[in-house]
């Protein structure tokens, strides 16, 4: 939240006398003066255009600055007007209503309004954006007038208030889809900021500059640079040195590296998960993966917590479940179900038949199971008589063999445990992208419907059914939540936001 | 001199074509599932397909090859498949930074390596041994633990310099002066040693021919001996070995770069390569056979300059 001068020492005048005389000035963006109020945010995340209908969640601050959503998601998860003001389900949950602002305009003029809403929504289905699957179920926008909208659904969609705070509720100028090639690197939308094009490297730095008469809540930031990094240890040194405001940490070894950095705070994120997604529930592929008592000795025979405590430094929570804190299916009791008991796991094995244990087949890709997780699975299945074969697969090849050709019965992966209850089950449950051999069972066919057509907070027994059931029957091998470390400097404060591994714009204040 | 730079010229306008080949067709073999990386996971295969049209990728590889060389003789390079922007502009960005790097690294690797070359072979004893050790001593020792060193002393500790970002040169003198010193300082370590070594070795071996000695003998200063005709004669091997090491350079960055989270065209090529997003390596390969073909006809230019005879070669 400032351009800081480096010391001018006169040591180091040996090396460079004219850097020194002249003063070093800092690298972390903004101007000069006494209080220069530009938030620098890091990420290793970037994103592939400005146009919103591919906008994905690690992404997500760079549409914001821009565009405004149609309903806000406030960091607890908690849902506020935005362009939108009011939302009503009708009784069948198919028909979603909502009320627009009146008095928000494009900078070219252009009115926001029903028709922009429905421009907005249609072009974001029919694109090939990586979230455009979400609104499949969309079968009209009727704009009653200019500022009410009503959604029809084909079938209840219970992560539809989701969906229009995040990526799909993006709202761009219908104006600027005749371009849309522009549209990539020249936002047009209604939001707080507007981007400096003459100071943004696409690929490297993004620099947003306050929009003038923007209609909304005045963020506390006259601008905000947010630089992209291909790693951590770059980042780290910014935060030391004061070059960078904030930025989400992944990795157990550089928030190591940050512990005791004066000035700096931490707060802890606990998104992505690890483990096995195991697909193959049918034993399709791998026939013994379809007794349950074979897939729960899986469960038993990994050793979470060492696992935890050599590969992340223990920093995250052992799991057994895919539901994440945040959810209404959370149940904190399902997190430590499958304890480490590889007597346990031999012997659902020989009840299962297989008592001389079996092969199992897995991708490795190594920018996600390094060498300490693979030879640490491969050796904790071994010691129950599991043969774990890794077949080395880079990342193209992984989703095409995984995804694709089905050739696999499971897959290590890190994935983001959703807020929205009805984005687990669709993304990891339904038949679909996660459960690639569309298994199911009598209690997900029972639970499933009754999930779908109640509203969220009626929910909440099922779904907390639903995610015993999936533990129970070991649809999946969890091993542990990572927390990772949202890190602020002395002169910014942060907020987490539910369901999000970074947080969103709105969540970043001035420390006071 | 001109038929001879023009044959070095016809030789590297040739070596760009091989090369963009050779690279297009090595692109072009399908082991990352662009498309897919693109649209997700989740993706149809009818979206897939669809999107591999949309970037060609349905075509024989003969066929893309000759689209992208038509369009890249009048300047088009194509736009990012990852990040839609424009290669050239792109490029243009991190450019100057690379540059920045490379031509600091070289000035002064060129000025330490001849001073101390030139100490080294022309006192021996202490100070030779000396400058040998250093020299084994920087060559050994690993880049990236010494750049790790470097940034962690002067930046994160001390505060001398920023430990990240760099400051174009026409935004602030002082401020690209404070962002490229410690990534130069980095790169030079090994450079200075290599090529310090290289200018003792030429610099005794001139020493001992007959006419040095014979120089000598007619009674020239001394100074003007070494400087007149020693150097002059010892600086085409060490030109030489100096120009290869501004060509490794624009590899060997890469680590420098994202250490320092310089926006240069190490890092990007890494970034982007992983990718297979190939209008972005392609421009890569091609500005980097631009440099290498400049940096080799100057360099020959120069010990052409300095020993006629091999203009003849």
């Amino acid at each position: 939240m400032r351009i800081r001068r480096f010391p001018t020492a006169g040591s180091a005048g040996v090396v460079v006398a004219a850097l020194v005389l002249a003063g070093c000035t800092g690298a972390g963006g903004g101007t000069t003066g006494q209080s220069d109020p530009i938030l620098d945010i890091a990420t290793m995340t970037f994103p592939q255009s400005l146009d919103p209908v591919t906008a994905v969640g690690g992404a997500l601050p760079f549409f914001q600055a821009t565009y405004d959503s149609l309903l806000k998601r406030e960091a607890d998860g908690a849902y506020r007007p935005m362009l939108a003001t009011e939302w009503t389900w009708d009784a069948g949950r198919t028909k979603l209503s909502l009320t627009l602002r009146g008095d928000v305009e494009f900078d070219d003029g252009t009115q926001f309004d029903g028709t922009a809403v429905k421009a907005n929504l249609e072009r974001f289905k029919a694109s090939s954006g990586a979230n455009a699957k979400w609104l499949s179920g969309l079968e009209q926008v009727e704009v009653v007038d200019a500022t009410h909208v009503v959604l029809h659904l084909g079938a209840p969609d219970p992560a539809y208030l989701y969906y229009l705070s995040d990526a799909a509720g993006l709202i761009a100028n219908p104006a600027a889809f005749a371009d849309a090639e522009k549209l990539k690197t020249a936002p047009d939308g209604t939001g707080p900021y507007e981007l400096d094009a003459s100071q943004t490297t696409v690929g490297t730095k993004w620099v947003y500059r306050r929009a003038d008469g923007y209609w909304g809540e005045r963020l506390p930031f006259d601008g905000v640079t947010m630089t992209v990094f291909d790693n951590e240890t770059a980042i780290v040194n910014g935060l030391k040195t004061g070059q960078i405001d904030t930025a989400v940490v992944q990795d157990a070894n550089q928030q190591a590296a940050l512990e005791g950095a004066p000035g700096l705070t931490t707060t802890p994120i606990d998104f992505d998960f690890q483990g096995i997604l195991l697909f193959d529930r049918a034993g399709v592929v791998t026939a013994e993966l379809a007794d349950v008592k074979v897939r729960q000795a899986l469960n038993h025979a990994i050793d979470r917590k060492t696992m935890l405590e050599q590969i992340r430094r223990g920093k995250g929570v052992v799991t057994s479940q895919i539901f994440g804190t945040d959810s209404l299916g959370y149940d904190e009791a399902l997190d430590s179900h499958y304890a480490h008991d590889p007597e346990k796991a031999k012997r659902l094995l020989a009840e299962a038949g297989h008592a001389d244990g079996f092969e199992l087949k897995m991708p490795r890709m190594t920018s996600i199971v390094t060498e300490a997780i693979a030879s640490s699975l491969k050796s904790d299945l071994a010691d129950v008589g599991i043969t774990l074969t890794w077949v080395d697969v880079d990342q193209g090849d992984a989703l095409r063999r995984v995804f694709q050709n089905r050739e696999f019965s499971g897959f290590v992966m890190n994935l983001g445990q959703q807020a929205s209850d009805w984005l687990v089950v669709k993304d990891l449950v339904l038949p679909g992208t996660f459960n690639l051999f569309g298994y199911t069972d009598e209690t997900v066919r029972a639970l499933v419907p009754k999930i779908q057509t109640s509203s969220t907070e009626e929910a909440r027994d099922d779904l907390r059914a639903l995610n015993r059931n999936l533990v129970e029957n070991a649809w999946f091998v969890p091993f542990y939540r990572m927390t990772y470390a949202l890190v602020t400097d002395s002169g910014v404060t942060a907020a987490p936001q539910s369901g999000m591994a970074v947080p969103s714009l709105y969540n970043y204040r001035p420390a006071v | 001199m001109s038929r001879f730079a023009a044959r070095r010229l016809a030789a590297g306008i040739f070596l760009l074509f091989v090369v963009s080949f050779v690279s297009f067709v090595l692109l072009s073999i399908p082991t990352l599932d662009v498309a897919r990386q693109l649209l997700g996971q989740s993706a149809s295969q009818e979206a897939v397909d669809a999107k591999n049209a949309e970037l060609g990728l349905d075509q024989p590889v003969l066929a893309r090859y000759a689209r992208w060389l038509g369009d890249a003789l009048t300047g088009d390079l194509g736009t990012s498949w990852f990040t839609s922007e424009d290669v050239l502009t792109a490029i243009g960005h991190r450019l100057p930074v690379t540059l920045s790097l490379m031509l600091g690294v070289t000035l002064v690797t060129a000025l330490l390596a001849l001073l101390l070359g030139v100490w080294a072979g022309v006192r021996r004893g202490a100070v030779d041994r000396l400058v040998q050790v250093l020299g084994v001593v920087g060559y050994a020792l690993p880049g990236f633990l010494v750049t790790l060193v470097i940034v962690l002393v002067f930046a994160v500790q001390l505060r001398w310099f920023p430990a990240i970002g760099y400051i174009p040169l026409t935004t602030s003198v002082p401020g690209w002066l404070s962002t490229v010193t410690l990534p130069i300082l980095s790169l030079s370590v090994a450079a200075v040693a290599g090529v310090s070594q290289q200018v003792r070795g030429s610099v005794i071996d001139v020493l001992r021919q007959d006419y040095v000695r014979t120089l000598r003998a007619r009674g020239l200063p001394p100074r003007r001996v070494l400087f007149r005709h020693v150097l002059r004669n010892a600086s085409a091997p060490a030109l030489t070995v100096l120009g290869m090491q501004f060509v490794g350079l624009l590899g060997g960055a890469v680590l420098v770069e994202q250490i320092f989270g310089l926006p240069g065209i190490g890092s990007m090529t890494v970034t982007y390569t992983t990718r297979g997003d190939t209008p972005i390596i392609m421009g890569l390969v091609m500005t980097t056979v631009v440099c290498v073909v400049v940096i080799n006809l100057v360099v020959d230019l120069l010990v052409g300059w300095l020993n006629p005879k091999a203009r003849a070669a």
